[in-house]
């Protein structure tokens, strides 16, 4: 017995030995971490600006980012915005020709992928304090750091949608009463049509879209104006329509509906551009971003976080818009093939 | 075209006048060493200025990858746009441009004529009024359209409905003839500003001497008037019809809810809306194009060759109007009608709509000075304004010098290489201006380090300057043949310099269309996106990098408020522009 609580004991204190090295050590490399952070940190202070190009063209919010990012590491940011395709082409040229003006990019995973396999234009991310702290979901194979989801869903015009017949789910736009009614975003070509036209064909099938498609649909490329065109009561309903503008519309006669089956959505982040010419403020920018700080400012206007619990104390429709269940985005690997079958179907 | 009684440049020895002068003077003036190195130097500008960006793009349309990529030569994207359907696109393409250009040109006659060779009431402030629609954003334009006459809720079909209990529209803005009618918005009052001052010009003489041979007045107008005025046609022609070619907002805003496609949103599709932009498919298609509408320069220098068109002679004349009678007030009807349909009815909703929290809620809880609050106090507006304000200046005024320097070599000249430089001059505009936006990134990103210009507001003014070329040389060109071999000839015998000559005859006699060309250029370049969004760097913002964010993020109120404030401008402009016009004409 008394060997027995020998050979016991002998094995606790091995084990509590054991235990306290190991925290020890992973206290250490804690210590470790936080003093490579800050020197990371000091750094990035010294180079004092950053540049930022972004895709998502004429959002306050990135200003407003910018601003609580320069107040909090005294950092100036720089920001170019232009279209997606246009960017894209500005650094894939801007590297060819041996000039890195930019430090981060922000904007879509599909586009990370294009940037990383055929521009070869970005470096690999950094782990940052924040970046191993978002929801799982949001942790990608492609080098972006995720900081929101853009949520997309179905606009009615209430003056000429009754509250009986509005539409629930994605598959009631395929009953014939609103044949002739519906104006939508463009499938046939990358944008917001053919995020739902994606998701929509691979999850419900394609004889929902072919039912879709014999609405005999409108076809528009310009999502702000086509939101005011239906609130003015050219159409019934306009779909998909960007959640978070619901803000922006308040006052017409319009309702945004989540509908049962989720939200399509467009995951946006920050890449980090090669030959950064501030690399170190770019580490604390795209650590900044997927900070609280940055996913609260986006769940406030109804984007989706990938920090989990940015949204409580959210006015309920806000917060409704922000934790809508997400239902599927686009594959940049099947593009082609599904902008084919788009085209096949919407002629 | 039998009573110009100047002689043509055919019939006067090449010019090889003998005089001293500085080394630039020579360049021009001198012997033949110094005209060659200036033509030189102006041909080495307008390559780096045109040849250069679109060297660019042809070496992307014949390589599987845009620069800077790994690659390999191949004649691919010229294969794929070989097919029935681009067939199909283009013959609907060119039919639209037809369909535009044609009633654009006849209106913009007419109004011309009105304005500048009768006695038509208020005739100088109406030629300023129907001008407005060019100078406001197209994608405004578009959204006042939209709202007026679309079928369903349209103010006109609303009242067409309410006063005759039709069901069916009257008019619906989503078809072909919405946008014909949309492009026809910008294309009148272009051609009638290229189109006006050479009206201005004319020696009402030799519409007299036709009338007193006994022609009526429409035989005079068609056989006098309409003649002289051939160059400034043809050029006017070409200019609105190759502009139809590469028309986009119009085709994108009502032709795609109606299925039309044109060739320009098949270009942008191929770059903006594919998994990876197509620039090899963008480029030769482009290039395509570009051969096509080469066909009608060559078309116009057969035409033009060998005759003349003079009307400003050594002889004085006073620039009389024709008297029209109690007929004038029917040509004022005429004037106020366009005025009315073209600029109230579209500006009347964008300054209404700018008083309101959002366009077509016009009721009084939505009333609001918000929007120009905003625009006010945005910092980045302002900072744009005054680069716009800058490169406006800058870029006009170099660019209507440069067009006055080609213009003045191809008509005024016989020397070797003016074909060349004409050529030159016209290619920017052949190409659609999303594409050459992208040989501009491509040209000068891809200069040698030394260079600096990539990234700096000097890209933007050179782009400007190459965009604004084609039109400040046909403006320049339109002025040059009107105006008499005997005048410099005079000046020359009289003892004055080459430059002396240039500055009292050809410059004074031809400012009124440089003024013109200017103001094209100075709006051009306000409104200039494709190539802007691309060039543009952190600090050099735009206006209509600017607008672009605005619409974007859904301010159309906003953008109406700066595209009313641009309009204004315009006005100012057009004001004492007109009184300058009227102070120099009164001096003749």
């Amino acid at each position: 017995m008394t060997s027995a609580i020998q050979k016991w004991s002998r094995r606790l204190f091995m084990a509590a030995a054991g235990g306290v090295a190991i925290a020890a050590a992973a206290g250490l490399s804690a210590h470790a971490q936080d003093a490579e952070w800050q020197k990371v940190v000091e750094a990035g202070k010294n180079e004092g600006k950053l540049i930022l190009y972004t895709a998502l063209v004429g959002q306050p919010s990135t200003k407003q980012i910018a601003a609580a990012f320069t107040k909090q590491y005294g950092i100036d940011v720089e920001i170019l915005e232009a279209r997606a395709s246009e960017i894209r082409e500005r650094v894939r040229v801007e590297q060819a020709a041996g000039r890195f003006a930019a430090d981060v990019m922000f904007t879509s995973e599909g586009q990370t992928m294009l940037y990383d396999t055929q521009d070869k234009s970005v470096d690999p991310l950094p782990v940052t304090p924040n970046s191993g702290k978002i929801n799982d979901r949001f942790k990608l194979k492609v080098p972006m750091a995720s900081v929101m989801t853009i949520p997309y869903g179905i606009m009615i015009n209430t003056g000429l949608v009754k509250p009986a017949d509005e539409p629930k789910s994605w598959k009631d736009l395929a009953d014939p009463k609103w044949q002739g009614k519906i104006l939508s975003d463009d499938p046939r070509a990358i944008g917001a049509g053919y995020l739902w036209f994606f998701s929509t064909y691979t999850k419900i099938g394609e004889d929902y879209v072919k039912k879709v498609a014999e609405q005999k649909l409108v076809f528009t490329r310009d999502q702000r104006e086509s939101q005011r065109r239906t609130a003015r009561g050219e159409y019934s309903i306009y779909m998909p329509v960007i959640m978070t503008d619901f803000s922006d519309l308040k006052g017409l006669p319009v309702k945004f509906i989540i509908p049962e089956e989720g939200v399509p959505y467009v995951l946006y982040g920050n890449v980090l551009l090669k030959k950064a010419p501030h690399p170190n403020a770019a580490k604390l920018y795209l650590d900044f971003m997927q900070g609280p700080v940055v996913q609260k400012i986006y769940a406030g206007l109804g984007y989706g976080p990938v920090l989990d619990g940015m949204t409580e104390g959210l006015p309920a429709d806000v917060k409704a818009i922000s934790e809508a269940k997400l239902y599927g985005t686009t594959d940049t690997t099947r593009q082609n093939e599904m902008l084919a079958k788009s085209k096949d179907i919407f002629k | 075209m039998t009573i110009i009684p100047n002689r043509s440049l055919d019939d006067i020895a090449e010019t090889t006048p003998a005089l001293g002068g500085n080394a630039i003077s020579r360049a021009f003036s001198g012997g033949s060493l110094g005209r060659w190195i200036g033509l030189l130097l102006l041909i080495l500008l307008l390559g780096f200025l045109t040849i250069y960006p679109l060297a660019m793009l042809l070496y992307g349309s014949l390589h599987s990858t845009p620069p800077g990529m790994a690659g390999e030569f191949n004649l691919n994207g010229y294969r794929s746009i070989m097919t029935t359907q681009n067939l199909i696109v283009l013959a609907n393409t060119v039919g639209i441009s037809l369909a535009k250009t044609i009633p654009s040109l006849t209106i913009a006659v007419f109004l011309a004529w009105i304005v500048a060779r009768t006695d038509t009431p208020f005739r100088g402030t109406l030629e300023v009024l129907i001008t407005l629609p060019f100078f406001i954003p197209p994608i405004l334009t578009a959204m006042a359209w939209g709202m007026l006459a679309n079928p369903q809720v349209g103010v006109i079909n609303m009242l067409w409905r309410g006063m005759t209990g039709a069901q069916e529209p009257l008019v619906n803005i989503y078809s072909y003839g919405g946008v014909i009618w949309h492009m026809c918005q910008y294309s009148i009052p272009f051609l009638f500003l290229f189109m006006v001052d050479a009206f201005r010009a004319m020696d009402p003489s030799l519409e007299e001497s036709s009338r007193m041979c006994g022609a009526s007045r429409l035989m005079t107008f068609r056989k006098i008037t309409l003649l002289l005025m051939l160059p400034v046609l043809t050029s006017s022609f070409m200019l609105s019809f190759i502009k139809g070619i590469e028309t986009f907002e119009s085709a994108l805003f009502f032709g795609l809810p109606a299925g039309i496609k044109v060739i320009t949103t098949d270009i942008y599709e191929s770059i903006n809306h594919r998994a990876t932009p197509d620039y090899q498919y963008a480029t030769s298609l482009s290039f395509a194009i570009l051969g096509l509408m080469l066909l009608l320069v060559v078309w116009q220098w057969a035409l033009l060759r060998g005759k003349s068109f003079q009307t400003v002679t050594g002889k004085g004349f006073r620039p009389n109007v024709m008297e029209l009678g109690p007929w004038r007030w029917v040509t004022f009807a005429v004037c106020v009608l366009f005025f009315l349909i073209s600029v109230v009815l579209p500006v009347g909703q964008l300054l209404l709509g700018s008083f309101f929290r959002f366009f077509g809620f016009y009721t009084y809880d939505m009333l609001t000075l918000e929007h120009y609050k905003a625009v006010f106090n945005n910092s980045e507006f302002w900072r744009a304004m005054g680069n716009t304000m800058l490169l406006g200046l800058l870029g006009a005024t170099a660019t209507m010098v440069l067009g006055a320097v080609v213009a003045y070599i191809s008509i005024r000249t016989r020397w070797r290489g003016r074909s060349l430089i004409d050529g030159m001059a016209w290619l920017p505009w052949m190409m659609p201006g999303m594409v050459l936006g992208v040989g501009f990134l491509w040209a000068f990103a891809m200069l040698p380090g030394p260079l600096p210009i990539y990234g700096t507001i000097w890209a933007l003014l050179l782009a400007y300057i190459a965009l604004g070329t084609p039109v400040a040389v046909r403006v320049m060109t339109g002025a040059y043949h009107q105006l008499s071999y005997d005048l410099e000839e005079c000046s020359r015998v009289h003892g004055a310099s080459w430059f002396q000559t240039m500055w009292r005859i050809m410059v004074a006699l031809a400012w009124p269309a440089f003024a013109v060309g200017w103001v094209l250029t100075f709006f051009g370049i306000m409104r200039e996106l494709s190539a802007s969004i691309l060039l543009y760097s952190v600090g050099s913002e735009t206006l209509a990098v600017v607008l672009m964010k605005l619409w974007a993020n859904g301010n159309a109120e906003q953008v109406s408020v700066i595209g009313l404030m641009m309009m204004l401008l315009v006005i100012v402009f057009r004001w004492v522009q007109l009184k300058f016009i009227k102070a120099r004409l009164s001096k003749l």
